[in-house]
């Protein structure tokens, strides 16, 4: 019952319930002495790529044991934005990652929506696979992956990746998905039968809408996946006016030997979409994923 | 009768294209391993048939060995640090302190970073020469913070995961944080009523509450140590001499770098069999409905 609750209970409410855990009398400040430091600890990898991305090539001293610049200078954005060309890389990664994420939602919705409400064959069949799928190393699918692209004539070409990344994130989506649609009452199902609607009605019009919370843990997930990657793009991309951002650090990596500004510069480009794209939905996340386990 | 088929074809045409997909690229590749683990094969010209060979061959591998005692290491020092870490975060959290969003945040950002971004980070910040701990450790007088944490064959491994566990602490204290909402707050209320103190309810209520949450982190921490690619090939490459070496770095290895295609198949179809093993012996042993959500 419990997930049931958490789904059709207004926003306001569960605030409501969720600060209740820390109701007035009860003195939690003390937990930002402890919080504090640890935070700051936390952090020091990632301010130290902003901050060596702004180090001056021709002045690489540090302060602070390394981590950050003596001064600071935006040449290096300007530096990798002359050397490559960042657009292409940063449209390649929007070519690769948008796709996969619209279709991962749409058609994992659609998988999770039959599993969770339709009369289906062999359902403990397509559940094993589902879980065969989720623990599929892609590393030990590339070779053979590799073989299929090219025969599907999809070798060097991004509909190639688009579509490995999409069946690899579908049954994290699929489960997460299914757990939120089974949270809705089987009666809305049922009263929108009676009223005549087909399957695709209702799921288009009922279930799509409110699975909207476990759609945003999913977006991030594939996102963050396919994003991130590089082990696919490096096996099955052979041009390099077709390659993602994550793999020109690689790809030119004895170049920025000489260059760290500039290499660091890149990984700040590479994190800044992601980043932004968490900040925006973080605040579904919680409740996304409360509403997807139990 | 006829009624039912047609809801049945339904059903299959929502399904259809997440099975089409899954079927090229997932039943297919499985497929194609298991074939090529039975050849002889350097991905190009004709293989030879060796029956069991190359798995004869890859059991007495010293470097499978290393493989397996690494992932052992991988999994219990990364679920253990990572679960314990995540949990007091998110009670913490979860009590409405002034900026936890912030906290939330700052805690789960890593997570969302591409390894590529993590591992040439923390090469830097491990680096023996100019790397921030050494110089950290000569400031404080600390010399042995200094090391070649990842270029020493003893400490490769270890640093590795260290790095791993600095970026997925925040992913389990999000999944608890999300197991949190659900717990009612008058069991904790009753408990505190009881006369339970802070830590007494966090251990004896709240914990055991979020058991499947803990299940959930225990099943997703052995796939993904087993499936650990990225942050090993960033940052040792395997190395030095295969002493950070997991399985999938080393079946990369043999198919990319030393094109034993057929012996690099091998070791995927074990890995993969380690994987659904483990996974199904967790499954057994706790129910599966922490996967799928369906009532035990």
């Amino acid at each position: 019952m419990t997930e049931t609750r958490t789904l059709i209970v207004p926003d306001s409410r569960r605030r409501r319930a969720y600060r209740s855990h820390g109701a007035p009398g009860r003195r939690v400040g003390w937990l930002h002495i402890v919080l504090v430091p640890l935070a700051v600890l936390w952090l020091i990898p990632i301010i130290m790529v902003v901050g060596l991305s702004l180090m001056p090539p021709n002045n690489p001293t540090t302060q602070f044991f390394g981590m950050f610049p003596q001064e600071f200078s935006i040449r290096n954005y300007l530096t990798i934005w002359e050397q490559n060309p960042i657009l292409l890389h940063l449209l390649n990664s929007l070519l690769i990652t948008v796709p996969s994420v619209v279709l991962v939602c749409l058609l994992g919705s659609m998988a999770a929506f039959a599993l969770a409400r339709l009369r289906v064959p062999l359902k403990a069949l397509i559940f094993g696979i589902l879980i065969l799928a989720l623990i599929l190393p892609m590393s030990s699918i590339v070779v053979a992956t590799f073989r299929i692209l090219q025969s599907m004539q999809l070798y060097n070409n991004i509909l190639g990746l688009v579509l490995v990344y999409t069946a690899l994130g579908l049954p994290f989506a699929v489960i997460i998905i299914r757990t939120s649609y089974l949270a809705i009452p089987l009666e809305t199902y049922e009263a929108a039968r009676l009223d005549g609607a087909n399957a695709w009605q209702i799921f288009w019009r009922i279930y799509l809408p409110l699975g909207k919370p476990a759609l945003a843990v999913v977006a991030v997930w594939q996102t963050m996946m396919s994003w991130n990657d590089f082990l696919l793009p490096l096996v099955t991309l052979g041009d390099n006016e077709l390659k993602p951002l994550t793999l020109v650090p690689l790809a030119y990596r004895g170049m920025y030997l000489s260059q760290p500004g500039a290499l660091f510069a890149i990984l700040v480009l590479i994190s800044v979409p992601v980043v932004l794209l968490f900040i925006f939905i973080q605040k579904y996340l919680v409740n996304g994923l409360s509403g997807a386990i139990k | 009768m006829k009624i039912l088929t047609r809801e049945r074809l339904v059903g299959l045409a929502f399904l259809a294209p997440t099975l089409i997909l899954f079927a090229v690229f997932v039943v297919y590749p499985i497929v194609y391993n298991v074939q090529a683990s039975t050849l002889d094969w350097d991905g190009v010209n004709a293989g030879t048939f060796v029956g069991a060979g190359n798995y004869g061959e890859l059991f007495q591998d010293p470097t499978f060995l290393i493989t397996l005692r690494n992932s052992a290491f991988w999994i219990v020092l990364t679920i253990i640090p990572q679960a314990l870490i995540g949990f007091l975060l998110a009670v913490a959290l979860n009590q409405g302190l002034r900026g936890s969003t912030i906290y939330r945040a700052i805690f789960f950002i890593p997570a969302i970073l591409s390894p590529v971004v993590v591992g040439i980070v923390w090469q830097r910040i491990l680096d023996p020469f100019n790397g921030v701990l050494t110089s950290l450790g000569k400031a404080a007088g600390l010399e042995f913070l200094g090391g070649n944490y990842l270029t020493d064959p003893k400490t490769a491994i270890f640093a590795v995961i260290f790095v791993n566990v600095w970026m997925w602490t925040g992913f389990s204290m999000l999944f608890y944080l999300a197991g949190l909402q659900l717990i009612e707050p008058s069991l904790v209320e009753a408990a505190r009523i009881d006369g339970a103190n802070g830590f007494q309810t966090m251990v004896r209520i709240t914990f055991p509450l979020l058991k499947t949450t803990t299940l959930s982190l225990v099943l997703l921490g052995i796939i993904g140590s087993l499936k650990t690619f990225e942050l090993v090939y960033v940052l040792t490459q395997g190395g030095p001499n295969h002493a950070s070496e997991m399985l999938p770095t080393f079946a990369f290895l043999e198919a990319f770098q030393l094109q034993n295609v057929g012996y690099a198949s091998t070791i995927s179809v074990v890995l993969l069999v380690i994987a659904v093993v483990s996974s199904l012996s967790m499954v057994r042993v706790f129910g599966a409905g922490f996967i799928t959500g369906d009532e035990k």
